[in-house]
Order: C-alpha cells, then sequence, then structure tokens
C-alpha cells in the first residue's frame, strides 16, 4: 500500500505554513532562521513527492541543490547574527530598528 | 546528448566561466600575495573586460525560434542578455573603482580577497540570472547572488549599522526565496518540468488556471519582486541601502536591479507568451491578467518609493527610496507588453546605471570629506565643493528626468512607449510621480547652494582619480542626452530573446 | 565640412571651460600674453571654418549645377513614429553664400576684437560666446531640417542676449544692459513663438519637417494657399522678430548696449539677417502665398522709410547706425517680397561687408573717444584717425549707393526689382529711403570726421577723468580688419553686376543662387517687360539723389551747422517725433506692457496666483506630505513587519486576481 499524494502536499503545506508563522512571530532570530530552514523544507518535500510520483527525476534533482544552499545559507545567517551579537549583544528582532524611516 | 555537444554547449557561458575563473583567481592571489592586496582590483578589472569580449561576441547570436522538443537547456545566449550583462560588467568595473577610494572598504583593508570574491560572486550569479532558462538555475543564480550580497552588506563587521542591515537583509531574503521555491515546487507539480520553454508550451493546454496556479504564480513574482525591490516587496531595501557600505548599496542598486528585472522579462515574455503580433505587442497567454497586475505593482511601487522618499535626510536613504521609484518607472516599461517598452526598458537601464552610480559616488566621495550623509550637513557645498556639487546636481536632475540631461530621454521614450499603448491614465500617474520626486531631488540642491552653512567650510579638493571617475560618468549623461541614437539602436537590436 | 560647425563649438567649449584658467595663469587677469592665446584659440576656430568654407565653396563650384546639393548626415537625432529629424547640415548654392558671409566676417570682427577687447575682465567669456553665436548661426545656416534650424535660431538669439548684456553691470541710458538684453530675448521670443506655430503647421501639412521633403512636396501638393498663407505669415513673424522688422524692431536699436563687435557681427551683419535667410530658404512657401509676399514687401518698405526716418535725427554714433541697419533690413525684405529672392541676398552679403565695416570703424571711434558715443561731441576726427576715417568714408558711399562700390549693385538691384515686379509706389519708397539713408550717413561721417573739433574742452566738469586726452588711431589688430572690410565694400559687388552692364553672362551671382529659387520664381511667374532703358533711367535717378543727399548733407553739416538748428527748431513737432523714434516705445509701453503689469500685478499676483494657484498647490503638496509621513512611518525598522507585509501583499494579490477572474 503507498500513502496517497495528497497527504504528502498537505504535510508540506502545513509545514509551509508553520514556517511562515514562525518567520513572522518569532523574535529570536535563530529561530527565525530555524523557520526559513522549514519553509525551503517543505518545498523540498513538495518537490520530492511530485518528483516520486511522476517518476521524473528533475525534482529529486533539484531537492540537491535546494540543501547545498539552504546550507549555505544558514551558515552565512548564523555568521551575520554572530557579527550582530557582538556589536549590540542580542539576537531579538524587533530591537534591531536603528534603520527606519 | 553525447559528450561532444557538451562540450560545443560550453561556448556559450565563456563569460560565465571567465567569472569564474576570475574567482578562483582572487582567492588563490589572495593567499599567495598575503599581506599585499593591491594586485586584487586590477585582476576583477581585467576579468572583467576579458568577460565583456565573450559578451559582446553574445551579441550577434541569433535568436533562433525554439522547437520546444526538450532541446534547449537552462542556458540562454541572446542578445537581450548581452545587454544586461554589459550593464553588469560596466557597473562592476566602476564599482571596484569606487571600492579603492572608499574609506569604508579601504579600513577594512586585510579582507579584500574575500570582498573582491564576493563581489564576483555576485556577478556570477547575475550572469546566471540574466540568462536562465529554468527555475532550478533561477533559483540557484537568485540564492548565489543573494548570499554574495548578504555578506557585502555586512561587510564592515565592526558597523552595527552594517550588521543589522545585513541580518534584515538575510531574513527578508531568506524569507522570500522560501516563498518562491514552494511557488516553484508547484509549478514543477503542475507539469512536471523546470524549464521556461516547456512550461510554456504546456501552458498552451487549456488545462491550466485555477487557485492553486495563481499561487504558484504569485509567489515565484514575490522571489523576483524582492530582488528588483517592487512593492510590497521592497521594505529591505531603505533599511538595507542605508546600513550597507556606500559601494556595495551602489552596486545592488543598478546591477543586482538589472539582473532581476532581465529576469522578470525573460521570465514572463518566455513562459506566458502566446504570440508577437506585427507591430510588436506581446499577446500573453489567457492565464494571469499580468498586464494589470504589473501596472498596479508599477504605480504602487514609484508612489510608495517618491512619497517616502520626500522627508528624507540621509542621502544614502533618499537615494534608496529614488532607487524603488526608478524600479516601479522600470516596470511600467514592462507593463505595456511590448517590444517597444522593452526598448524602452534597455535604454532607461543603461542610463540610469549612470546617473545612479554617478549620484552614489558623489555622496559616498563627499561623504569620506566630511563624514556625513546627512542632507542638513550639505549646506553651502556650492560654495567649498563646487565640481562636486555640479556633479551631483546634473546626476540628480538626469533622475529626475530634465532636459538635457540623459535622464530625461529614458523617461522620454518609456513615455513614448505608454502613449503609443494608449495607456495615458499610467503615464499620467507616472508623470505626476515625477513632479514628486522633482521636490526631495531639488531639496538637496537647494541645501547645497541657496543655503549657507553654519560654519565656514575650507575649499575641497577633489583628487584626480575621483575627477576622472566623475567625468567617466558625466560625459554619458550629457552625451546620451544629446546624441542618443547609438544608444537606442543598440537597445533596439538587443531585444531579441532566445526564441524570439 | 561639418567641420565649420564643429570648430566655433570646440573654441566655445575651449575658452569656455578653460578661458578663467587661462587668463589667471600668470598672475593679472589683464595679462597680454594669456589674452593673445584666449584671440588666437577664439578666432582661429572661426577662422579654420572660414578656410573650410572656402574649400567646400571651390569644391561645389568644381561641380556641375545639378549636383551643387550635398547633404551631411552626422546622425538621427529623433526619430518617433512619423518624425524623423537628423542631426543633418544642407550645403548648397544658397548656404554656402551664407556660411561665407558669416565665417569670413566672423573671423575678421574676432581679430579686431582681441584688440577692442583688450583688457576686458570678461576677455574669455567673451570670446566663448562669440564663439556658441558662430556654432548656432552655422547651425541655422547649415540645417537641413526646421527643427535644426530651430535649434541655430534659439540659439543666437540666447548669444546675443548674453552679449548685449555682457556689461551687465554698466549703465545703458535709463536702465542697464542687462535690461536691454532681457528686451532683446522677450521681443524674440514674440517672433520664436510664431516661428514654432509655423513650424507645427508645416509638420501638420506636409508630414515632415525635412527641407527637401517640404519644399518638393510644397511645389507638388495641392495644398490650398490659405494653407500657405498661414504659414507663410507664422513664419514672417519669427522673422520680424529676429531681423527687426516692422512691429518688432524696438529691441535692436537697444541691442547696442553690447560690445560694439557684438553689434557690428550679430545686430548688423549675421543674426539680423536669420530671417531674411529664412524667408528665402523657405521662398517656395512664401512664393505660394503671394499675398503674405505683399504684406512681407510692405512691411519692408515701411521698415526701410521708418528706420531711416529716425535715423536722421540721433546722435548716438551706434544708434544710427542701427536704425540704419533695421533700413537696410527693410530693403532685403522688400526685395524678398518683389520676389528678388537673389537680390535680398545679395544684399545681405554687401551689407554685411559695409555694414559691420561702420559699425567697426564707429568702434574704432568709440574706444579711442574713450567710450563716448555722441557724435555732437566728435568732429574733425579725420586729421587723428585717418585710416579710420577713410575706411568709414569707402563703408558711407557703399551704403549710400553710389557706383561703384558694392551697395550700388545690391540696392538698385532691389528697386530695380521692386519697380519691375512690384510697382511704382514700392520703388519711389525705396529710392527715397536711398535718399535719406545716404543723408543720414553722410551727417554721421561729417560730424564725426569733418569738422571743429568739439571734444575735449567742452565739458570740464564731466566725470570721466581720461577726456582730456587725445584721440588716436587704433591697433593694427583692429585697422587691418577695417581694410580689409573695406576692400571688400568696395569690390564685392562685382560678382553680382546686373545682366546690363555684364552682357551676355548675366548676373554671375543670381546665375549661382538660381537653382535654389527656381521653383520659387516659377511659381511668382513675374516677369514684367522692362527695357533696359528703364532700368538705366531709374539707376540714374538713384545715383543722383544719393549724390544730391551727400551734398546737401555736407552743405548743412560742414558749411551753414545753423541751418541744422534752425530747422529743428522750426519743425520742433516732427523733431521731437523723430527723436523719440515715433514713440513706439512708449506705444509698447502704453498698450501692451502697462496693462499686462497691471493685470498681473492686481488680478494675476493677488488673486489667480495667490489666492487660487498657490492654494491648489500648497493643499496639493500638504496632502503628499501627510501622506508621505503615512508611508514614512511603515518602515518601522523591524524586519518581521516587513516580512507581515509581503505575505498581506501575497494574499491580496492572489485577491485580486481571483476577483478579476
Amino acid at each position: 500500500m503507498s500513502v496517497p499524494i495528497e497527504y504528502y502536499l498537505l504535510l508540506s503545506a502545513f509545514m509551509f505554513i508553520v514556517g511562515v508563522a514562525g518567520v513572522l512571530t518569532r523574535r529570536n532570530a535563530i529561530v527565525v532562521f530555524m523557520s526559513v530552514e522549514l519553509m525551503l523544507n517543505s518545498a523540498n518535500l513538495t518537490l520530492i513527492t511530485f518528483s516520486s510520483f511522476m517518476g521524473n527525476p528533475v525534482g529529486q534533482l533539484f531537492v540537491f541543490f535546494v540543501m547545498t544552499v539552504a546550507a549555505a545559507e544558514a551558515a552565512v545567517g548564523l555568521a551575520i547574527i554572530i557579527a550582530l551579537f557582538r556589536n549590540k549583544q542580542t539576537v531579538n528582532i524587533d530591537e534591531i530598528n536603528i534603520l527606519k524611516w | 546528448m553525447n559528450f561532444q555537444s557538451l562540450i560545443n554547449s560550453l561556448q556559450y557561458i565563456k563569460p560565465e566561466i571567465v567569472i569564474a575563473v576570475v574567482i578562483v583567481l582572487v582567492v588563490t592571489t589572495d593567499l599567495i600575495m598575503g599581506k599585499n592586496k593591491s594586485l586584487l582590483p586590477w585582476i576583477s578589472i581585467a576579468g572583467l573586460i576579458v568577460a565583456s569580449f565573450f559578451v559582446i561576441e553574445q551579441f550577434s547570436f541569433k535568436a533562433v525560434s525554439s522547437n520546444a522538443n526538450g532541446s534547449i537547456g537552462m542556458i540562454t545566449a541572446d542578445p537581450f542578455g548581452a545587454f544586461f550583462k554589459i550593464i553588469v560588467i560596466v557597473s562592476s568595473i566602476i564599482i571596484v573603482f569606487f571600492s579603492l577610494s572608499s574609506n569604508e572598504i579601504k579600513e577594512a583593508f586585510e579582507r579584500h580577497g574575500e570582498y573582491y570574491t564576493l563581489i564576483f560572486g555576485m556577478i556570477l550569479g547575475m550572469f546566471f540570472m540574466i540568462s536562465s532558462a529554468d527555475l532550478i538555475l533561477i533559483y540557484l543564480s537568485i540564492e548565489l547572488l543573494s548570499l554574495s550580497s548578504y555578506i557585502l552588506a555586512g561587510f564592515t563587521k565592526h558597523s552595527l549599522r552594517n550588521s543589522e542591515a545585513s541580518l534584515k537583509y538575510i531574513i527578508y531574503g531568506g524569507a522570500s526565496s522560501g516563498i518562491m521555491l514552494f511557488g516553484i515546487s508547484i509549478i514543477y507539480g503542475l507539469t512536471g518540468t523546470t524549464n521556461l520553454y516547456l512550461l510554456n508550451s504546456f501552458f498552451h493546454l487549456p488545462q491550466f488556471g485555477g487557485f492553486i496556479f495563481w499561487l504558484a504564480c504569485i509567489l515565484i513574482f514575490a522571489g523576483i519582486g524582492f530582488k528588483i525591490s517592487a512593492a510590497p516587496f521592497h521594505f529591505w531595501t531603505p533599511d538595507v541601502y542605508e546600513g550597507a557600505p556606500i559601494t556595495i548599496t551602489a552596486y545592488l542598486s543598478i546591477a543586482s536591479k538589472a539582473a532581476g528585472f532581465a529576469l522578470l522579462i525573460r521570465f514572463i515574455k518566455v513562459t506566458f507568451i502566446d504570440s508577437v503580433d506585427a507591430s510588436g505587442y506581446w499577446q500573453l497567454l489567457n492565464l494571469i491578467d499580468w498586464k494589470s497586475f504589473l501596472i498596479l505593482i508599477s504605480i504602487l511601487t514609484m508612489t510608495l518609493g517618491n512619497f517616502a522618499a520626500l522627508w528624507q535626510s540621509n542621502m544614502k536613504r533618499l537615494l534608496a527610496y529614488s532607487s524603488i521609484a526608478h524600479a516601479g518607472y522600470l516596470l511600467l516599461g514592462l507593463a505595456v507588453l511590448s517590444d517597444q517598452g522593452l526598448i524602452a526598458i534597455l535604454i532607461y537601464f543603461a542610463i540610469y546605471a549612470f546617473m545612479n552610480l554617478g549620484a552614489f559616488f558623489v555622496v559616498m566621495i563627499i561623504a569620506n570629506k566630511i563624514g556625513s550623509e546627512e542632507i542638513d550637513d550639505y549646506k553651502g557645498l556650492g560654495y567649498s565643493m563646487p565640481f562636486l556639487s555640479f556633479s551631483i546636481a546634473v546626476f540628480l536632475i538626469s533622475l529626475t528626468g530634465i532636459p538635457p540631461t540623459a535622464g530625461f530621454i529614458a523617461k522620454l521614450y518609456l513615455f513614448i512607449a505608454l502613449v503609443d499603448a494608449k495607456m495615458i491614465a499610467v503615464a499620467v500617474i507616472a508623470l505626476l510621480n515625477t513632479v514628486v520626486s522633482l521636490y526631495y531631488y531639488i531639496k538637496v540642491l537647494k541645501n547645497m547652494y541657496l543655503v549657507r552653512p553654519e560654519k565656514e567650510m575650507p575649499a575641497v579638493l577633489v583628487s584626480p582619480a575621483a575627477f576622472a571617475m566623475l567625468i567617466v560618468l558625466l560625459v554619458p549623461i550629457f552625451l546620451f542626452g544629446i546624441y542618443f541614437t547609438p544608444l537606442v539602436n543598440l537597445a533596439k537590436s538587443s531585444i531579441g530573446l532566445m526564441g524570439f | 565640412m561639418y567641420l565649420t560647425v564643429l570648430l566655433p563649438l570646440l573654441g566655445f567649449i575651449i575658452n569656455g571651460a578653460f578661458g578663467s584658467k587661462i587668463s589667471a595663469i600668470g598672475g593679472s587677469a589683464s595679462d597680454r600674453r594669456n589674452e593673445k592665446v584666449i584671440g588666437i584659440i577664439g578666432s582661429g576656430v572661426i577662422g579654420l571654418s572660414f578656410l573650410i568654407t572656402i574649400i567646400a565653396f571651390f569644391q561645389t563650384l568644381a561641380l556641375p549645377v545639378e549636383e551643387r546639393k550635398t547633404i551631411i548626415n552626422l546622425f538621427t537625432w529623433l526619430k518617433v513614429s512619423s518624425l524623423d529629424v537628423g542631426f543633418a547640415y544642407q550645403v548648397d548654392q544658397l548656404s554656402l553664400i551664407m556660411a561665407l558671409i558669416v565665417t569670413g566676417v566672423g573671423f575678421i570682427i574676432h581679430v579686431y576684437s582681441i584688440g577692442y577687447m583688450h583688457g576686458d575682465k570678461g576677455f574669455w567669456r567673451f570670446f566663448a560666446y562669440m564663439n556658441l553665436f558662430i556654432f548656432a548661426m552655422m547651425n541655422l545656416i547649415l540645417a537641413d531640417n526646421f527643427v535644426l534650424l530651430f535649434l541655430g535660431w534659439e540659439g543666437v538669439g540666447l548669444c546675443s542676449y548674453l552679449l548685449i548684456g555682457f556689461w551687465y553691470d554698466k549703465k545703458f541710458e535709463k536702465s542697464t544692459t542687462s535690461d536691454a538684453a532681457k528686451k532683446a530675448f522677450v521681443v524674440n521670443r514674440i517672433g520664436d513663438f510664431g516661428f514654432l506655430l509655423g513650424m507645427f503647421l508645416i509638420y501638420l501639412t506636409f508630414n515632415s519637417l525635412n527641407f527637401n521633403e517640404v519644399f518638393t512636396r510644397a511645389s507638388a501638393f495641392g495644398v490650398p494657399e490659405t494653407t500657405f498663407a498661414f504659414i507663410a505669415i507664422f513664419l514672417f513673424i519669427g522673422a520680424t522678430g529676429k531681423s527687426a522688422q516692422i512691429p518688432l524692431f524696438v529691441w535692436l536699436p537697444d541691442a547696442m548696449a553690447g560690445p560694439t563687435p557684438v553689434s557690428a557681427l550679430i545686430h548688423a551683419a549675421t543674426m539680423v539677417t536669420a530671417g531674411v535667410y529664412m524667408v528665402a530658404r523657405c521662398s517656395i512657401i512664401f512664393a505660394s502665398a503671394p499675398a503674405i509676399l505683399t504684406v512681407v514687401a510692405v512691411i519692408g518698405t515701411l521698415t526701410a522709410l521708418f528706420a531711416a526716418t529716425i535715423g536722421i535725427v540721433q546722435n548716438d554714433i551706434k544708434k544710427v547706425l542701427a536704425y540704419s541697419t533695421i533700413s537696410q533690413l527693410g530693403y532685403m525684405f522688400l526685395a524678398m517680397g518683389v520676389g528678388a529672392f537673389s537680390a535680398g541676398i545679395f544684399h545681405v552679403m554687401t551689407h554685411a561687408f559695409f555694414k559691420a565695416l561702420l559699425f567697426l570703424g564707429a568702434g574704432s571711434v568709440i574706444h579711442s573717444m574713450h567710450h563716448e558715443q555722441d557724435i555732437q561731441h566728435y568732429g574733425g576726427l579725420r586729421k587723428h584717425m585717418p585710416k579710420t576715417a577713410g575706411t568709414f568714408l569707402i563703408a558711407a558711399l557703399a551704403i549710400s549707393g553710389i557706383p561703384p562700390l558694392s551697395g550700388f549693385f545690391s540696392k538698385d538691384e532691389i528697386l530695380w526689382y521692386s519697380f519691375a515686379n512690384g510697382g511704382f509706389l514700392f520703388w519711389l519708397i525705396g529710392a527715397l529711403t536711398a535718399f535719406i539713408t545716404a543723408f543720414y550717413m553722410f551727417r554721421l561721417y561729417f560730424l564725426t570726421f569733418e569738422g571743429k573739433e568739439r571734444f575735449g574742452h567742452e565739458k570740464p566738469a564731466s566725470t570721466r577723468s581720461n577726456r582730456g586726452e587725445h584721440p588716436h588711431e587704433s591697433p593694427n589688430v583692429m585697422v587691418i580688419p577695417l581694410i580689409i572690410l573695406a576692400v571688400l565694400s568696395a569690390i564685392g559687388g562685382f560678382i553680382g553686376i546686373p545682366e546690363i552692364f555684364s552682357g551676355e553672362h548675366g548676373n554671375i551671382f543670381h546665375g549661382w543662387l538660381e537653382p535654389v529659387f527656381k521653383n520659387a520664381e516659377r511659381k511668382l511667374a513675374i516677369y514684367g517687360l522692362h527695357t533696359h532703358f528703364q532700368e538705366i533711367l531709374l539707376m540714374t535717378i538713384s545715383v543722383a539723389g544719393a549724390a544730391g543727399s551727400i551734398f546737401f548733407a555736407r552743405y548743412i553739416y560742414l558749411r551753414k551747422p545753423s541751418i541744422a538748428s534752425g530747422t529743428a527748431k522750426k519743425f520742433k513737432s516732427i523733431y521731437n517725433l523723430l527723436w523719440n523714434k515715433y514713440f513706439v516705445d512708449e506705444l509698447y509701453d502704453a498698450t501692451v506692457i502697462n496693462p499686462i503689469v497691471k493685470t498681473s500685478d492686481s488680478f494675476l499676483w493677488r488673486i489667480a496666483d495667490n489666492k487660487i494657484i498657490d492654494g491648489l498647490v500648497n493643499g496639493i503638496a500638504s496632502l503628499i506630505e501627510s501622506a508621505s509621513v503615512v508611508i514614512r512611518k511603515m518602515q518601522t525598522g523591524v524586519a518581521q513587519f516587513y516580512a507581515v507585509i509581503m505575505m498581506v501583499g501575497i494574499a491580496a494579490a492572489l485577491f485580486w486576481i481571483v476577483l478579476s477572474l
């Protein structure tokens, strides 16, 4: 027996929404980054699902690239957070607002 | 696809290969030369010049007609792409020269290796963005560009503004790339392909449309809209532009935006085109009302940009808002959905590159001298720095679009395209926006020439290198303001996208 | 050939951009060596242009008649749908003649200016403007379409403005030189408006602004005469502005506020003939509207007479010359009006020679008299400056139409055509004007160079400290141009010897220009049957009249000066009328300027501007400002808020697309 495609898609949609909600609501920059990763992974799940259901390898190929990018993005993001933390001693996004208006 | 054709196909990415080689060269030179970094800018410029030779070669590539049987790969090489690559190369060369005289960059001397490496990372990303014909490559190239620019936005690590700009940029960028990727995955699910040309043939089938499809389109547009800072995806722009080192700000406002526009144009034209009629108007597939959508977005973008710019006190931030407004004008050129609109975009970009780079350059030199980017500190500069003030006056007037500067020609062709397409109301709105923009540009000039400074400032001399740079930027403004035929002809011959 | 246009531009750029630097080198701004550099650059570029024009002239001369028109297309300037404006120059017989005059006379005047402007603090500025003027003028002449012509037209207007107000800190009559400059600019603008309307109408009618296309279509198409009449009248309004004809002549006398070489170059020899040139260029359009052609002739005749009568009583040496210029321009328009286009251009040429000479001579006098311009304070100057006096005499004889000087040939050709094509009345007024011209020119000559010396000791209380100095001959750099011009004024007429003297060769000048005016003349087809006897008779009458006037002037102003003052007293009202230039300035003040000032002050400014427009503008501005504040505050600085707006934007876009389908 196999799991129907809708289940996968619903799961990925749910993950995406959780990711978006995390980006919008969490104060801690690191958690925000984790939420971004969640968004990317939900897209990955969609790609894999379609790829395997259509028997089309392009999607899986894409996922490898996305995972690489996600890793790079996480590395850069953490580095930036560290640089900021050295300057301001906080990682709370709502406190980082000297650039405005 | 056999090995031989794979090798043959490498000739279409010669510029990209050159850029990749330069990245390696910069890194190795940086390692070998140790503390001596003075060679790096010249390697960069040499590499860019070599790349430009190969790009110029691409102008002669005929735009072939597609046969939609899978023979089209990920990369296109066509005159349209070559035009934008030239813009990227020219602005990159200018940015390298900027960096040579920027105090901010000079202070981080020991990290020049990574500075130039990352700049070339951006260039590589932009080149692929300009020529990609596949959603996978689109995503990857956007990420390549973004990741490099996130770091560069926070390049001077010790400044709080720098790192704040960088953090905001990466949060916003990460979120929008996630959104875009989700859109791509939906499109992939609906069609089973990621190639734009194949997508186009799929979209000709009648069953397309519906909520999921629209959602995917909007999500992808959001990702690209982030890059070109179109409203409502533009909010990162002022903060990042203000916080980032000014060379990077200038670079983001030209090159990165140019690549984004090239991508957007290619995406919309290749994916959604039905046919091009005799007078050059694009008939899009009846899937999404792109025209109204783009008009709405562009009006929103230029209005928000111009209105928010009115009360800015920081020169960099003002230019950031003005660049948002200009993105709005440029989007209007796309919204016409015609070859004439495309020509207008190309002309606009070529001119915009010079005037915007010029404005940022003068702001940088003034900041080097007086240590401030605040407009209030510009009081009386017309007397103490006559040449710099004259230059920035020319650039700002050109940005407003007043003859005899080139900015007028840019706007003229845009408005002609709008009027020809019977989009009179839109043209009027754009014109009113231009009037509003006059207000904040002139305010700067007023501060420089009509307001006496509180304290007497000594006359400041411009260094010969900066003087030469300014002349190089000023000449096109006047030249294209009067003798613009070659530019127009170049633009006319560069509208060939691959497949059309 | 296009180099002739670009060289002056180059000179302008060099002198304009680096002039102040060059003159600053070596300390004092009046350093003679630095002036020389600027002067040599300034005149050198014009000299080179002149040389190139001469070469082009002979090259063209070597070509067969049909091929004497070349078009040099530099680049397409503006191409929007059917409007295609090129930066293209047309070299043909007419433009070559004009180019020769402009560069040749221009070169001589540039050289002269090196001497005249010596020591002026704006020396470099002067040469920069002069070069810019030549650039604009060459554009005007060589343009092959109306737009480029208009560019030159406006360009010379601008240069004229800049140069009239060159000594912007000086007083001129009751006001300042910048007021005179403004007057010239505003009056010209009225004319330009007419010209623009004409241009629009041409585009509307012929769907092109290119000379070749317009003129071919104009001679072929069945365009109604009324259309032609409208185009022609608008163009002519433009011409009256630039060429100082009734009713727009008032700016020219005031333009004398500028340095004298400027008056010579711009307000006598070249720019003011732009209107004549334009009418000649558009001859086919004017020929297609005979009624307007008559208007041109009438205006020309009246202007000639009108200005000449004013010239009799003026005392300012440059004013006299200014009115004589207006009068001579009237002759040229008379020639245009009676269809004698090549005669008109011929007069443009000879006039350029002798009027430039007159002005430069006057400049020489003014220079040596320390800027005293009142001829009542001159007298007996021939002893002190014989070369100036001699050349001035030649010019005066030329303008009076004494054979065999150049003015005779051109003026009599015009008079003859006005009799043959126009009618007896035109000839009569023309001849009368010629007599008056001879009279006041020699009044000027005798009062200046002959008779008792009336300068020096007359006004000891004068504020000028250097009045006691004796007048002296000008330096060579000024005198040599005078002599060259004198030679040209003397022999320049021989290239246009009328048919009756030259026999089978016909009129060379006329033959040269014939291809340009062929179409227009064919359309007019007015070759009245007149005999050679009549022509010679008329010539004799006019020469005799002119000679008589000269002797009359000599009698009055040398022998019996009392007659002059006696007549002035006797006919006080007429004298006053003439002295005040028929009160035209006052008339314009009363009828046009004052009402405008009143309305704008009481109504437009106080109510319309202050209340309505300002209120509206301020209202909109404050609306925008408050909107701006709201929009600006949206930029809270918190990245998450931005992300929220992004999501909202996506949702809204989606919502909108769903709704719109």
